[in-house]
């Protein structure tokens, strides 16, 4: 068995880690890292057997991002959010479009970008005002989004339209489009804080597809993201962080221990045992919820009752919280010259870019405002 | 329905515009958000004295004018016969 084989995981990190600094500081696509998960097979993870995919389960998703996310946060982001793709593919796309697709997913060759973004709805993921005709079967698509991961690198997109015919920006589809069937067009620059190399640049997408390419019942994108789209995002995103925030822990561990390390801080220094295990208590903190949430999400059929809800919504501020703050409590350790320095090689001064992202990319302060309610909603606090 | 629950769900919708509220209304369609939701919730307890348990508050309850109804008519049909 090729190494290759054997840890496409590995390999993949060890190439996401070898461009991460030029990715980052070009803001370019990691298109190495992207073409290793194409020849490994990593594209395939979630892809069901039956279509010659990795058959893989929510553990091996979180399992795989938290190992790119020590490697480059933006590998670990475009990866979790191309598995939540796929997994609203298998589990709502019609059987033609399944088969359609889903095999070069599995064999490497389709990377899946997601479209939600719309200026003007405030990060809204359940409404459009992108509206989508009909005509005799066919869908034509006129798509402006202002944040599209990898889009320009994307074999195939999921978007979110206003449904054929809708009488209200509430009545949404989830549409497949491949590349071919799609002119896309850059419509801006992305110079981000961090998440650099994830290339989420302004687009606008214009082409038709069959209106089997619709994903799920007509208008109801509302179950796909109540089942798969948010508790995904949330896994996936809660994942990288914690790999990124473990990552950079682990490099800082190293370095106390190391020669060179002892010199400059005693490791018996009480400030510094402190520090670290208040960084230390964040991630295990996180990891505890990110995998309380993963038996919750597989366990139970149906997701939308506010105690799943909540749970689903408290991983996803929680881990961008307590993953920036890790890191931030790091930075302090270590101090100006391993903490704040982009060229030490502890490399804290990019995941704490990277990781300041987190509570914005689906603001934490949306998510807090819906747990209110929904916490109203359970006076029994049912607690998931 | 009511005429007096029709005109108690129209300020939460605020896509309905004047289109009539019919038993198939979908109500997140018509936008009902979470947000909503609870501020639909209180009313509904208040003007029909009712309380709606927590596990009835899914989105099934929420899912259609109609089903919303359902529910505070079964929470009041106790009532009703205790008064008879």
């Amino acid at each position: 068995m090729s190494a290759e084989a054997a840890d496409p995981v590995g390999l993949t990190c060890r190439i996401a880690e070898k461009h991460a600094r030029e990715t980052d500081l070009a803001a370019t696509f990691p298109d190495q890292a992207l073409d290793a998960m194409r020849r490994t097979g990593l594209l395939g993870l979630m892809v069901p057997a039956e279509f010659g995919g990795g058959n893989g389960t929510l553990a091996d998703l979180a399992d795989t991002t938290v190992r790119l996310g020590r490697a480059d946060m933006s590998v670990a982001m475009i990866f979790a959010m191309h598995c939540q793709q796929v997994v609203a593919l298998s589990r709502y796309g019609c059987d033609k479009l399944r088969s359609q697709v889903l095999p070069g997913v599995a064999e490497g060759r389709v990377y899946l970008a997601s479209v939600t973004t719309e200026s003007g709805k405030g990060g809204h993921l359940l409404t459009s005002q992108s509206p989508v005709e009909n005509i005799d079967g066919v869908l034509q698509i006129c798509r402006e989004a202002p944040i599209v991961t990898g889009g320009m690198h994307a074999d195939g997109f999921l978007i979110t339209m206003q449904t054929p015919g809708a009488t209200s920006p509430a009545q949404v589809d989830l549409v497949y489009a491949a590349r071919d069937q799609l002119r896309v067009e850059p419509r801006g620059d992305w110079q981000p804080l961090g998440m650099r190399a994830t290339q989420s640049l302004p687009l606008r997408l214009t082409g038709s597809v069959p209106d089997w390419h619709i994903i799920g019942e007509p208008g109801d994108f509302r179950s796909i993201a109540t089942q798969v789209f948010a508790p995904l995002a949330h896994i996936g995103w809660a994942a990288a962080w914690l790999g990124t925030a473990a990552g950079a822990c682990s490099r800082v561990v190293q370095h106390l221990r190391s020669a060179s390390g002892r010199s400059h801080v005693s490791p018996a220094s009480e400030l510094l045992l402190a520090r670290l295990a208040a960084a230390r208590a964040r991630l295990d903190v996180v990891h505890a919820l990110l995998r309380h949430t993963i038996r919750v999400v597989e366990s139970q059929d149906d997701l939308s009752g506010p105690p799943a809800q909540l749970l689903i919504n408290t991983l996803k501020t929680q881990a961008a919280e307590d993953c920036f703050a890790a890191v931030n409590e790091l930075v302090e350790l270590t101090g100006l010259r391993h903490g704040y320095l982009a060229q030490s090689p502890l490399r804290l001064e990019r995941a704490f870019r990277d990781l300041r992202s987190a509570s914005l990319n689906y603001a934490n302060d949306r998510l807090r405002l819906a747990n209110g309610s929904l916490s109203l909603m359970d006076s029994d606090v049912c607690l998931a | 329905m009511n005429g007096e629950f029709v005109t108690l769900l129209r300020p939460y919708l605020k896509y309905a515009g004047d289109q009539e509220i019919t038993g198939d209304a979908r109500l997140r369609d018509l936008g009902l958000d979470s947000m909503r939701a609870i501020e639909l919730l209180f009313a509904v307890e208040d003007t029909f004295g009712v309380v709606i348990p927590d596990e009835k508050l899914t989105d099934a309850t929420f899912e259609t004018a109609r089903s919303l109804w359902s529910v505070i008519e079964e929470l009041r049909a106790p009532a009703r016969t205790g008064q008879a």
